[in-house]
């Protein structure tokens, strides 16, 4: 039994010696998991437990000057898988590709790559995101993220341009201020567990982007595209643009392009239709140069406005070179040199001004430079210096040939003669503002300006503008009602293949201003290969008409000159209709139904200083007020306002367009219809729609059947 | 000889650890399994300790010397139970363990079949008047255990097989196995490992392994105990139970074959080591009880005793820190399981029979 005990001891002592040895090698192990490689499981842990997601800001709004909102954001569905907890991955796509319409194998593709997270369909429709809910996938998860999106369509395309799938600014104000737009993006965490449970976490909130206030005004924007559409569809030109400028400030009001694309459906954009021409085309002017000519001859007065060329009936013969005029012209003043825009008339003029002089006024007039304006791939234009002359470059010069500009620097020529001499460069953006708060009132601070010509040569040119408008090649640009003036222009096009001026190409462009005196706005037109009828006085003129005068009567400035008689019954009820509203004229320019918040008042002050300030603008209605290189309370800003004006049949106090045949849209009824129905038919009507509520239109005003203005806003309250 | 069996001779620092360890592991029980579908398990665990205590103090009371003369029975009991689950068991989980009892309440045999093997092996070696282990003893031992482990094998349950196996180890270590007749084994096992591997195809080892754990997850046959290091290690040295893989239900089955890595989660290395230390404890005061025991057969019954636990720990803490390959073995004493607490209690409450019968010869 000892024996026996103590063999049992020593075997108890080796077993216990094997259990120790054990227990050191789990505590070991222990060590090892729990204290080495502790950060490593953390992580692994974190990795199978947490996804972080970046949440996109709401990027900030555009707003027109009067506090339109021209681009805004919605909040959709973005849907994403776990691929790793996806039974059957494969099965899963093909099932929510079917709804959306997307390819399943590139998805696919995608999430066999990405174990942890990949998106499945970005930005989904509400309907297409309720039935990928309704499929209850596992694995599959929901994401609210905000889409872009441009509530008046094509309206200003160019100038707002368009956004990306992560909402990244591509063109226009969108990619050159894609820095204050986008916001900073915040963090979401996501905890999963075994079970598909979700646990969602705000980790770190997203700052929303800055919202920017444009200079453009959308009713005038509206105009000046519809009737830029309109002289496309004419004269089937290839390619237009139309600018609105306020030359005293040189807030750009307008800025209208063809061929357009709507920024909402962005699939479809080709490269030609996100071309913003007025900021990035380089043409040869043609005639329109000739200002320059003429301007730098008669500031330095080398010639005045009443003194006779002769213009050699149409040809001359220069360093070799014959050039001859469309129309043989004998003897000519300056003031008919410009109006019946002889090429002989300007080469004699510039050939006393002198190469080196010629070349100073035209950079002086900004040419060869950009204009700063605030949008994407400004082109500063083809100028060569003295140097590079050649002995008939002058000659050439002269008449807007050798020398390639951009339309915004020919609205900017014109807006210098328009503010007596003084050039100030244009600008589309009025203010960034802080996303918070409503923008209200924001400040302008027009761009320094600088003298180019004196007041009394920029008096003359204005003159003798009048003229070309009265007299000479653009009789087609006579308003009603108010005084214009302006510059013809048709330039051949050199023909790529050749290298040669093209028969049968032109750009067929005027620019001008109305009225004479304190002019309110500049307008520029340019149309690029018009088909038949191809001359600036006979296309692009009356489209500068149709425009100017819509525009001078939406800001409601005062007629210069005596309607003719049949207009005076719609004049009297137009006048009665301002008696209506409550304000003194002047403000009505500034701001569109803003009614509230004291704003108007305030307005109505600021512009009336403005009015006492400047003595020029007892005519008054100009968009913004006018001091020079002083911030200016431009316009009030308010949200749009949906009920401030009940059931009023013209929600824009007094605007009557003056043009019969364009004008007293009928508004068809809407009840019943869908959103993008209704959206559809008042594109097509030409009514500024503003939707409340969603589902099928209940109620409208305007009633059915009332006759408004083009462009007026129609109210349509949707439900359910 | 009963007159002089005292509850003063009970060994209560044995039952106070052991009373530590259950309710560390009926806190991980609640802890892991609230908001769960298990919520409130840590309950019905409360009533299986508080019955395995009664059956602990009923068991030490009936000397395990009468229990041992009568082993034969229970023996031959023991067979016809794990013959009745292969014909009346409950199928659940791909694996016929459990047999139903009137009342609602199922009975897994293989458990308390344990407790039989470890008397019997006891029963047998203490009879045994050679001071060296012949062939045919060695025999006769591996078959007494062999026959009822095979059974519960076709269940198919290889967890609780191979929990068989250390009482037969222990009885023949203690027994007189001599070096040279242990070396032989060692050298046969080891031989007939790769012709196993070998015979075996890969998909039927899958299938092995998907018999030790029907619960195995679609993700990959490495997911639980992959699970099980995240967690153990994600616990750090004090701890975590903010976002844990246990309450976030990844760790499969926390509250039984895994408790111990939800422990290590919650509690930490700290936690982990104490847990250890207190089953170290439990561990050297059955072998200081073996050393104690009034005859051959107490000390071969307690030290089977040891065997079932420390194999039970040392399979079950090696699965979780990922050394060992997942089997369905229970944490005895912390995982929750009315059958393995019962046996674990009905064999403490042998080894208190033994060390209240010490000094009786």
């Amino acid at each position: 039994m000892a024996v026996n005990t103590a063999r049992n001891n020593l075997r108890l002592y080796v077993l216990s010696g094997v259990l120790v040895l054990w227990c050191c090698a789990i505590c070991l192990r222990l060590v090892q998991l729990q204290i080495f490689q502790y950060g490593q499981f953390e992580r692994k842990k974190d990795h199978e437990q947490q996804r972080t997601f970046e949440v996109s800001a709401r990027r900030g709004i555009i707003y027109d000057r009067a506090g339109n909102q021209l681009a805004g954001s919605t909040a959709v569905d973005s849907v994403f898988a776990i691929p790793s907890q996806v039974p059957d991955l494969a099965g899963a796509i093909s099932l929510i590709s079917r709804i959306t319409k997307d390819d399943p194998r590139e998805t696919l593709a995608r999430c066999q790559a990405a174990k942890t997270f990949c998106w499945v369909s970005r930005k989904a429709e509400n309907d297409i995101s309720q039935r990928i809910r309704d499929l209850h996938l596992r694995g599959i998860y929901f994401q609210k993220e905000s889409k872009r999106f441009y509530p008046k369509q094509e309206l200003a395309a160019q100038t707002l341009g368009y956004v990306g799938m992560d909402d990244q600014g591509l063109s226009g104000i969108e990619r050159e201020f894609d820095g204050q737009l986008a916001g900073k993006p915040g963090k979401m965490l996501l905890s999963v567990d075994a079970r598909n449970n979700t646990f969602s976490s705000v980790e770190q909130q997203p700052e929303p982007g800055q919202n920017i206030v444009l200079t453009i005004d959308q009713q005038i924007q509206y105009i000046a595209e519809r009737e830029l559409a309109q002289a496309i569809a004419d004269t089937h030109a290839v390619a237009g643009t139309v600018i609105v400028e306020n030359p005293h400030t040189g807030e750009i009001l307008a800025l209208a392009n063809q061929p357009t694309f709507n920024p909402n459906q962005t699939r479809a954009v080709t490269p030609a239709s996100l071309k913003n021409h007025a900021v990035s085309d380089i043409y040869e002017p043609g005639s329109t140069f000739k200002l320059v000519t003429i301007s730098g001859a008669l500031e330095e007065k080398v010639t005045n406005p009443n003194e006779i060329f002769d213009c050699q009936m149409g040809s001359i013969l220069f360093n070799g070179m014959r050039i001859r005029d469309s129309k043989p012209h004998g003897l000519l003043s300056v003031t008919d040199v410009l109006a019946e825009s002889s090429d002989v008339g300007s080469i004699k003029i510039a050939l006393r001004l002198g190469d080196e002089r010629f070349y100073k006024y035209i950079r002086d007039f900004g040419f060869g430079s950009q204009t700063g304006i605030e949008l994407p791939g400004e082109t500063r234009g083809m100028t060569k210096p003295v140097s590079r002359w050649s002995k008939v470059s002058i000659a050439a010069i002269s008449m807007g040939q050798e020398i390639g500009i951009s339309p915004i620097q020919l609205a900017n020529l014109i807006s210098t003669f328009a503010n007596d001499g003084v050039a100030v460069p244009p600008r589309i953006v009025a203010a960034t503002v802080e996303p918070q708060t409503a923008p209200k009132m924001v400040a302008f601070h027009p761009a320094e300006g600088h003298r180019v010509i004196s007041s009394e040569t920029a008096a003359e040119m204005k003159q003798m503008m009048r003229k070309v408008v009265l007299e000479g090649t653009a009789r087609k640009a006579v308003l009603l009602g108010y005084s214009s003036a302006g510059k013809t222009g048709t330039a051949q096009k050199v023909d790529p293949a050749t290298g040669a001026y093209s028969r049968t190409k032109y750009v067929a462009s005027f620019a001008g201003f109305a009225p004479i005196n304190n002019p309110a706005v500049v307008v520029a037109v340019i149309l690029d290969s018009a088909v038949g009828l191809h001359q600036g006085g006979q296309v692009s003129a009356p489209v500068f008409q149709r425009i100017t005068q819509q525009v001078l009567e939406y800001l409601h400035v005062p007629h210069d000159l005596e309607l003719p008689a049949s207009r005076q019954v719609l004049m009297a009820t137009q006048i009665h209709d301002q008696d209506l509203s409550d304000g003194p004229q002047d403000h009505v320019g500034a701001g569109i139904g803003i009614t509230e918040d004291g704003a108007s008042s305030q307005q109505v002050e600021a512009s009336n200083n403005a009015g006492t300030s400047a003595p020029a603008s007892q005519v008054g209605i100009i968009p913004a007020a006018m001091r020079e290189r002083e911030p200016v309370t431009a316009t009030p800003l308010a949200a749009p306002t949906t009920t401030s004006q009940p059931s009023v049949a013209q929600p824009i106090s007094g605007t009557v367009v003056l043009d019969v045949q364009r004008s007293g849209i009928v508004v068809p009824s809407f009840i019943g219809k869908s959103v993008r129905a209704v959206a559809e038919m008042a594109q097509e009507s030409g009514l500024d729609l503003d939707s409340v509520g969603s589902g099928v239109a209940r109620d409208q005003s305007p009633p059915p059947g009332s006759h408004v203005a083009a462009g007026s806003q129609v109210i349509v309250r949707f439900a359910r | 000889m009963s007159r002089y069996i005292s509850f003063r001779d009970f060994d209560w620092l044995l039952l106070m650890y052991v009373l530590m360890i259950c309710a560390l592991g009926v806190t991980e029980i609640h802890s892991a399994t609230e908001h769960t579908k298990f919520a409130g398990s840590h309950v019905k665990q409360l009533y299986w300790i508080a019955g395995g205590l009664g059956a602990m103090f009923a068991m030490s009371l009936i000397s395990y010397q009468k229990l041992l003369d009568g082993v034969h029975w229970m023996y031959i009991v023991s067979i016809a139970s794990l013959v009745s689950v292969m014909v009346f068991g409950q199928k659940y989980l791909g694996a016929r363990r459990w047999v139903k009892l009137p009342g609602g309440n199922h009975f897994q045999p293989s458990e308390w079949v344990k407790l039989i093997l470890i008397l019997a092996v006891a029963k047998y070696f203490a009879d045994m008047q050679s001071r060296e282990l012949s062939w045919s003893d060695f025999m006769k031992a591996g078959a007494m255990v062999g026959v009822p482990m095979l059974m519960v094998l076709a269940q198919p349950d290889l967890g609780t097989a191979l929990t068989y196996f250390p009482i037969a180890v222990m009885g023949l270590f203690l027994g007189g196995l001599s070096w040279r007749q242990a070396g032989a084994v060692l050298l046969l096992g080891a031989l007939m490992m790769p012709v196993a591997l070998h015979v075996l195809k890969p998909y039927q080892r899958e299938r092995l392994t998907s018999f030790m754990s029907p619960e195995a997850d679609a993700q990959g046959s490495g997911y639980q105990v992959n699970q099980s290091k995240i967690a153990v290690g994600s616990g750090g040295i004090w701890g975590s139970s903010n976002g844990s893989q246990t309450h976030l239900d990844f760790l499969p089955v926390p509250q039984t074959d895994f408790i111990f890595a939800a422990f290590a989660e919650e509690h930490g290395f700290v936690g982990a080591l104490g847990v250890l230390l207190l089953y170290f404890m439990v561990l050297v005061r059955l072998t200081q009880n073996a050393q104690t025991a009034p005859d051959r057969a107490g000390t071969f019954l307690v030290m089977g005793v040891v065997a079932v636990l420390s194999f039970h720990i040392l399979v079950n803490v090696g699965m979780v820190v990922g050394f060992m390959p997942v089997t369905g073995i229970p944490l005895p004493l912390m995982s929750y399981g009315g059958s393995s607490v019962l046996f674990m209690f009905l064999a403490l409450g042998m080894v208190m029979n033994v060390r209240m019968r010490r000094f009786v010869n």
